[in-house]
This record gives structure tokens, sequence and C-alpha cells, in this order.
């Protein structure tokens, strides 16, 4: 008779760690979990909000970025004996690092989560949480396969995300790859669990802080709500049809294009009278070498501010000018359902945003 | 706000332009040399700047009078007919003093010496007998700009037959010579405004000024952000208060702000940059007020502007000003 199933999770202080392992815990009452903690008071946080679920979580201590994750032998021998299920969500998600600190978290740091899942004698699924944009600087449709990296990358974190994927794909593990969008808000509601670039971009261009935007109106910008993206991952780290698949979790044709995301954020910013006073001209959206001039133009007069704001917009807003849409057919069918439309939450996000001091209330809940 | 076309008989015209420089230049390189600049010199020319006009000896006043009067002895206008003498530049008794006595000479603000006004000394320099003088002032480098909507307005609606605007800025002698990336030249400039003119004629005017950056050194990094997406919205309009499409325009007159920003602007209204007539830039550097009228006279001069060109100048002044004057040469 086989063991009921258990998982182990890594990343689960995350937000989307800690949202697969919720709804994991809810989808099945027997389920137990193994989570992995490197730090315990981030951790003594999430078992707080799982309330009553957490009982059937034990935290295990550990750390990607060390060989079989640093975990103590005896614990190790304890998670290769009774895992089923893996789901890798741990990852530096931050664009600015350099290629070498990103690559010790994310590739590096797959490759020992894969290395103690290879001991794992009862493992059905190995799914690892990679991101929509291990598609670099490649344009047009975005398959959900691997697309090569003939195009190269906007930064590490795309590239470092790419390199784990193709550790995956390479091991014998029973994997599922996940690539979510950009996580913009928690659902049509609009509230916002983290915030993450996006927002950090709009609060600056909110500000009257940049003056351009790199792309054409007409391109689709894809983005995501994190209910999608557990909720998928939770379904799809056992479904069968998943195995050896990769599946984009993204708004693919519901996409809306730039045009009409930086339309919605200055009409929503302009529904406040004390906004509407200062003036704040909007945004250009231009074609990228007219932006790069702009960019270089300021990066050599040292003004200290603007270079600060342009440099923290620089590790992503490329990607801006690169056109893409997320194929997502196979998501869809194996969820049973396409992704939410972005226009259902893309206002109330952006009021959400302004309601909640721009991630401050986010930030003061998180500490 | 807006001006708009007339569509009526009466246009009023540049009828001439004159502008004078100071006897001192340096070059970017020998202003960098003596920590006048900011940036190095090497930015600063590859911006597009080269020389600057820098007075010493002269006061600003002088090189009003300079301009002033060359440009009526060029026109040979009867003096009795100008009706209006709009100032603009160095306020108050400032004027009067040498660029090296310029800061023992502000502190001239809080006297008598207040009411010393350089617009009422140069109509009585100029024996402008019937011209009514008064300054502008807080428009910066859109200064000259503004005077001439003035000038337009008042012909129009009061029928002044002519009216003279001068503008003559400087800075300090040794003072700074770097203003957001901008190298700064001293410099007087004179132009006049007729009621009705066949050639210059002035179609539009469109201005957008922005109170929330009045505290520039508390918003400094807004105020340069919000530069592009204003300046392109101030071109834009100006353009189509004319009456004419992006495509319809002939040459844009700059102010002499670094030719970069330029490339950038003239890239995001979808203009060539040879459209641009920026050969200034190098040769003057950024003369504040004067620049654009400057450019005009020079570009007429020669050869670039034909009778019918469709003409657009613009300017910014910081503080925050964003003009745009559409001509028809």
């Amino acid at each position: 008779m086989r063991a009921p199933r258990k998982l182990f999770i890594t990343g689960a202080t995350g937000l989307v760690g800690e949202g697969v392992l919720r709804q994991m815990l809810r989808n099945d009452p027997g389920l137990e979990a193994f989570a992995l903690v490197r730090n315990e008071l981030p951790w003594r946080q999430v078992a707080t909000r799982l309330g009553s679920l957490a009982s059937r979580v034990v935290p295990v201590r550990g750390d990607v970025t060390q060989s079989g994750m640093g975990l103590e032998p005896l614990v190790r021998q304890r998670v290769e004996r009774e895992t089923s299920i893996v789901v890798h969500a741990a990852a530096d998600t931050s664009f600015s690092r350099p290629l070498d600190r990103a690559r010790s978290v994310n590739t590096l740091g797959t490759y020992h989560v894969a290395e103690v899942a290879s001991d794992c004698r009862q493992l059905d699924r190995f799914v690892y949480v990679s991101t929509a944009f291990v598609a670099g600087r490649a344009t047009g449709t975005v398959l959900e396969l691997d697309n090569g990296c003939q195009t190269g990358w906007v930064n590490a974190y795309e590239q470092s995300k790419y390199e784990a994927e193709s550790t995956m794909r390479a091991s014998s593990l029973p994997w599922t790859i996940v690539r979510p969008s950009t996580i913009v808000c928690r659902g049509a509601a609009g509230d916002i669990p983290q915030i993450n670039a996006v927002h950090r971009a709009l609060r600056i261009y909110h500000r009257g802080l940049a003056a351009m935007i790199p792309g054409d109106r007409d391109n689709p910008l894809d983005v995501i709500t994190s209910s999608y993206v557990i909720e998928a991952i939770a379904s799809l780290a056992l479904d069968e049809r998943a195995l050896r698949r990769t599946a984009h979790l993204c708004s693919g044709r519901s996409a809306l294009t730039l045009g009409e995301l930086v339309d919605t954020a200055y009409e929503v910013w302009a529904e406040s009278p004390e906004w509407r006073k200062r003036g704040v001209e909007r945004a250009i959206i231009t074609d990228p070498a007219t932006y790069s001039l702009f960019e270089r133009s300021v990066m050599e007069t040292g003004d200290v501010r603007l270079r600060a704001v342009l440099l923290s917009l620089s590790h992503f807003i490329p990607q801006l000018a690169l056109p893409k849409l997320f194929d997502t057919t196979l998501a869809e069918r194996l969820l049973d359902s396409p992704p939410p439309a972005v226009s259902s939450y893309w206002k109330p996000m952006l009021r959400a945003l302004i309601a909640g001091s721009w991630g401050h209330t986010v930030e003061k809940a998180a500490a | 706000m807006t001006l708009h076309k007339q569509n009526g008989q009466v246009t009023p015209a540049i009828a001439g332009i004159s502008y004078v420089f100071p006897e001192g230049s340096r070059t970017v390189a020998e202003l960098a040399g003596d920590s006048q600049l900011t940036s190095s010199a090497a930015t600063m020319e590859s911006f597009g700047f080269g020389n600057v006009h820098v007075a010493v000896a002269e006061s600003p006043y002088e090189l009003a009078l300079s301009a002033a009067s060359k440009l009526l002895s060029d026109t040979g206008v009867d003096r009795e007919s100008i009706g209006l003498l709009i100032y603009g530049g160095t306020p108050g008794s400032m004027s009067f003093a040498p660029a090296d006595e310029a800061e023992e000479s502000a502190s001239g603000l809080c006297t008598m010496s207040r009411f010393k006004y350089p617009a009422t000394r140069l109509q009585y320099d100029l024996d402008l007998p019937n011209a009514w003088p008064f300054a502008v002032d807080q428009l910066a480098c859109t200064t000259l700009l503004g005077a001439a909507r003035i000038a337009r307005s008042l012909c129009l609606t009061e029928g002044i037959e002519r009216a003279l605007c001068v503008s003559s800025e400087f800075f300090p002698a040794n003072a700074g010579r770097e203003a957001i990336f901008n190298c700064t030249s001293d410099a007087a400039c004179a132009v006049l405004i007729e009621r009705n003119g066949e050639r210059n004629r002035l179609v539009s005017a469109t201005n957008v000024t922005k109170g929330y950056y009045w505290d520039v050194d508390e918003l400094r990094d807004e105020i340069v952000a919000s530069y592009f997406p204003t300046a392109r919205h101030v071109l834009l309009r100006t353009i189509a208060d004319a009456g004419w499409a992006p495509a319809d325009v002939d040459w844009i007159i700059p102010h002499n702000v670094s030719a970069r920003s330029w490339e950038i602007l003239s890239s995001l209204i979808r203009l060539p940059r040879a459209r641009v007539f920026s050969e200034n830039i190098v040769r003057h550097g950024h003369t504040l007020a004067g620049d654009n009228f400057i450019n005009y006279r020079d570009a007429l001069d020669g050869g670039c502007i034909q009778p019918g060109h469709r003409v657009v100048l613009f300017s910014y002044g910081f503080g925050a000003h964003w003009t745009g004057v559409a001509v028809e040469a």
C-alpha cells in the first residue's frame, strides 16, 4: 500500500510558494508537507497565516544554495523517503542581481533541489516554478516548450531561470515546468500581496520622474494574478497530463496592450484632484533607440536621483519593447479554463496601489 | 493657453531682429578648466556645445541698448510709430552694472536703485516717445517669445503699429556656466513686431506653465523628467493651432539647449533631425531668452528659411514654462 502524498516545497515564505502550500493543503486534507525554511522568522509568520493547516507542515532548515540544500542527514533521509511531490518555488526574483548571484539561487539552487529529489524514492512529480520571461529578448509567439536562448536575456534573473529550466529538462525527474507571467495582484479585487518592479515603476511614472516608456502602444504586455498562478500550480502538480510538459501561466491572448495599460494608469491617477493639479505630463511611449538616447544622456550628466530611477527601470523596461504573445494553449487545456482577463483586475490593482500608499501597507504588514 | 491663428486681414509679423554678443568668449574646455562647469568638457562637447560668449566689462543694459539701436537703425522705422517697448532680462538696477560687478550691484535691488528701470531708460536712450515701456519677468528662457506674444496681442487689440521687444541676460563674470546640462552664454536680442506684415507672420502661440514645478530646487528631477513629454505636447499643439501637420513644418528654431536633447525631441515628434536649426548651439551656446530669435535671424540670413516656410520656435523656461510660436516666413 502506498503512503499518503507528501509535498516538499521550497520558497514557502514567498508569495507563490505560500499560496501553493496553502492551496494544496486545502485541496487534499490528507496531504502533509515539508517546507524548506532558510529563516525562522518569515516561516513563523507564514505558519501563523496558515492557521490550522500549519499543523500538517514540517519546517526543515536548509538553503537551496547549499549542496543537498544543506539538509541535516537524518532530515534528508526522511525527505527522500517520504516525499512524493516537489514544488520548487524558491527564487531570487530581483531583476538587478549580477549573474553569479542570480545563478547561485536560481540555477544552482534548482540543481541542489533536483539533487535531493532524484533520491526521493516515491517521487511522482517535480514542479519547477520558472517564469514566462525565460523567453528573454525573443519576440512574437512564445510556445510552451524550450524556445532556445539565441536571442539572449534582458537581465540575469531571466537567464538564470532559463538555465534552471535546462537543468530540469536534462534530468530524469518527472518534471513539470510552470512559467508564470508578472504577478500584479491577487485577483479581481486588485489587492496587492507583494510589491514588485511593476508597482515600483508605476510609482515612478505617477510621480512624474520618468519621461518615456520604450515600446509600441499596440504591443501586448503580459501580467497575471497570483490566485490564478497558485491554483494552476496546485492543480498541475497532480495532473498526470502535465508530466514533462511546460505550461504558461500567463494572460496570453487576453493581455492588454502597453498603450491600454498606460492609458488606464493615467486615467486612474487622474481620479485624484490633487494629482491632476500637479499637471504631471503623460510619459511618452517611444521607440527603444530614442529611449536609449535619453537614458544615456541622463546617465552621463550626473543627476544622482534620476540616474537611480533610470537604473532601477533598466533591469526590466527593455522587455516592454520586446512584444511577446505567450501561448497558453496547453495551460488552458489542462486547467480547463482561460486565464482571468487583465481588464478585470488592472484598474482595481491601480486603485489598490494608491490606497495602500504604494506598497507601504503591504511592506508594513510583511515587517 | 493658446493663441489661435487670425483669419482676418491683419497678421502681426516679425519685422526685424538684431542681436549682439559681448566681446569675450570662452570654449567649453576653458570653462571646465576654470571650474565653471559641473559636467566635464567632454560631456558638454558631446551635447553639442563648443563656445560661449561671456560678458565682463559690458552691462546687460549696454548690450540691450546696442542690439535695439542696431535694429532700429537697420530697419529704419519711424521711432514715433513704436507704441510698445517690452524689456525682458536682468532686473532693475542690476542691468546697469558690468558683469564683473554684478554681485555687488544686486544689493541695489533693496534700495531706491530698484526703481532705476532699464525699460524706461531704453525708451529715453532709443528716443521712443510713444512707446509704453514695461518689463516681463519670471518667464526665464521663454521671455522673448512671451514678449513677442504680448506684442502680437496688443498690436491686434489696441492697434499698436509697432512693438519693440528686447532681452538681455547674463551670468555674472566667473559664475558657473552650466544650467541643467546646458552651457550658457551672454547676449542681447531685439525683435521688432509690426501690426501687419507679409513676411514672418506670427501665426500661433502656445504656452504651458506648470506651477507645480515652481520650487526648482526641490523638484529639479521631476522638472527634468517632465521636459520631454511637455515639450512634445507644446510643439504638437503649436503646430496644430497653426493649422499645420507635423510633416508640414520646414524648420524648428530651437532654444540652444543640448543638441542631444533636440535629437531626442525631434524623434519624439517624428520630425527629421535635419529640420532643427541647430548650427548655433556649438557657436554660441544657450543665450537664455535670445536663442530663438538669434537663430531665426541667422537661418533667414543663411537662406535656410525661405518665404512661405512653416517655422516653429520653441523654448523652455526653467520654472517652468514651455512655449511654442508658429511663424510663416
